[in-house]
């Protein structure tokens, strides 16, 4: 595989489980993440946890967490900025050590066309611009902002940034965002 | 429904039968609870995110389900995440009893009626999110006698019960308060998982 190839739901979800060791994945899933969402339904040793929001999602990982057990969380980035209050307040605020797999929507089009904040400043004519999806251009001010560590996922290549996102979790006791900037196939 | 209890009345049958189930305790009920019990399996969801209590509650649940979870959550938390429920049917922990405690208003911000205080029907929204065992109780008596078959059947359970609006301050965590609220949000997590697991 090459750096031009999409990144695949096994090997990242294989990273994961060595990471990891995941007894419940919460979450809900989009076109990039399905592929993982697939493998997780028949997954024999990690519970999958559909939410209606994604706030949820969180709540139910610190929970998880609590209890005992080592949770991951995938989202989209768009029920991402809908779980602010939810990642603060729960997995944040309970120092979770947790890594949570966000989907990156718009990332392929606003990289390749514009600077991403913060080298291109948010202007409002930039947040209306038809041609770039604004949830990409907020994804990583908004975790800057919350003050929540992440690192981007694009191919195979980048397998070590699970156990890095998961090494960063556990030692400082926070969540880790893992920003998959591309599809999983 | 027209008749209400106490919060006396909710709670201490409930910290007589609870066993070494978790619970969970919410805005008007965290202190109230903690001046009938000081379990190291007693959490308070305060100072982490309102609406986000029952869903906390349901991971527990499903990390340790060999445990009963209790979660004391209130009315107008449960409208901020009504979805909840339908997270909490799909998911079907057989362990988790989930309590509705309506007083109709947001009781620490001084009582203001929360939306649909007079109409909305807690009890049936939970049935018709798949709950599938689903009781209210308005009569102080008739909660009682159901108390040890709630706490005992296969789940999830939801109990809705109406209580009497009290007037319980904002709640802090610091000095001066209960036990369960002396220490941060986050040691408390990690008190609670180590309770658990008895891995520190």
């Amino acid at each position: 595989m090459s750096p031009a190839d999409p990144p695949r739901a096994s090997v990242l979800l294989d990273a994961i489980e060595a990471a990891l060791a995941p007894t419940h994945a919460v979450g809900l899933p989009d076109n990039a993440s399905a592929a993982l969402f697939s493998l997780l339904e028949r997954h024999p040793r990690i519970r999958l946890v559909p939410v209606t929001r994604e706030g949820e999602a969180f709540a139910v990982a610190s929970g998880v967490w609590a209890g005992g057990g080592s949770p991951l969380v995938v989202v989209q980035n768009t029920g991402l900025l809908e779980s602010g209050d939810a990642l603060r307040g729960t997995a944040v605020r309970m120092g979770v050590p947790l890594v949570f797999v966000v989907t990156y929507r718009g990332y392929a089009r606003a990289s390749g066309t514009t600077p991403l904040p913060p080298e291109r400043p948010l202007t409002p004519e930039i947040l209306v611009d038809p041609r770039l999806d604004s949830v990409a251009l907020l994804t990583e001010p908004t975790l800057d902002a919350w003050g929540i560590p992440y690192l981007r996922y694009g191919s195979d290549a980048d397998v070590p940034q699970v156990a890095a996102a998961a090494r960063r979790a556990r030692d400082e006791a926070r969540p880790v965002a893992l920003l998959l900037t591309r599809a999983l196939a | 429904m027209s008749g209400r209890l106490t919060k006396h009345e909710l709670l201490a049958p409930l910290a007589r039968l609870r066993g070494d189930a978790v619970v969970v305790t919410s805005m008007g009920v965290v202190r109230p609870w903690a001046r009938l019990s000081t379990s190291p399996l007693d959490f308070a969801s305060a100072d982490s995110a309102m609406g986000h209590t029952a869903d906390f509650a349901l991971g527990l649940a499903l990390a340790r389900p060999e445990r009963r979870v209790i979660c004391l959550n209130g009315d107008g938390s449960t409208l901020m995440t009504l979805g909840t429920l339908v997270t909490i049917a799909e998911a079907a922990p057989a362990n988790l009893v989930l309590f509705v405690i309506v007083n109709g208003t947001y009781e620490l911000t001084g009582n203001q009626a929360i939306p649909g205080a007079s109409r909305v029907d807690f009890a049936g929204l939970a049935r018709a999110a798949g709950i599938p065992s689903v009781h209210a109780f308005e009569e102080c008596a008739a909660y009682e006698r159901a108390l040890p078959e709630l706490l005992a059947c296969e789940g999830p359970v939801a109990v809705v019960v109406r209580v009497e609006p009290g007037r319980e301050p904002p709640i802090e965590r610091g000095p001066g308060e209960p036990p369960y609220l002396r220490v941060s949000l986050a040691e408390s997590t990690r008190r609670l998982r180590a309770a658990l697991t008895g891995v520190r």
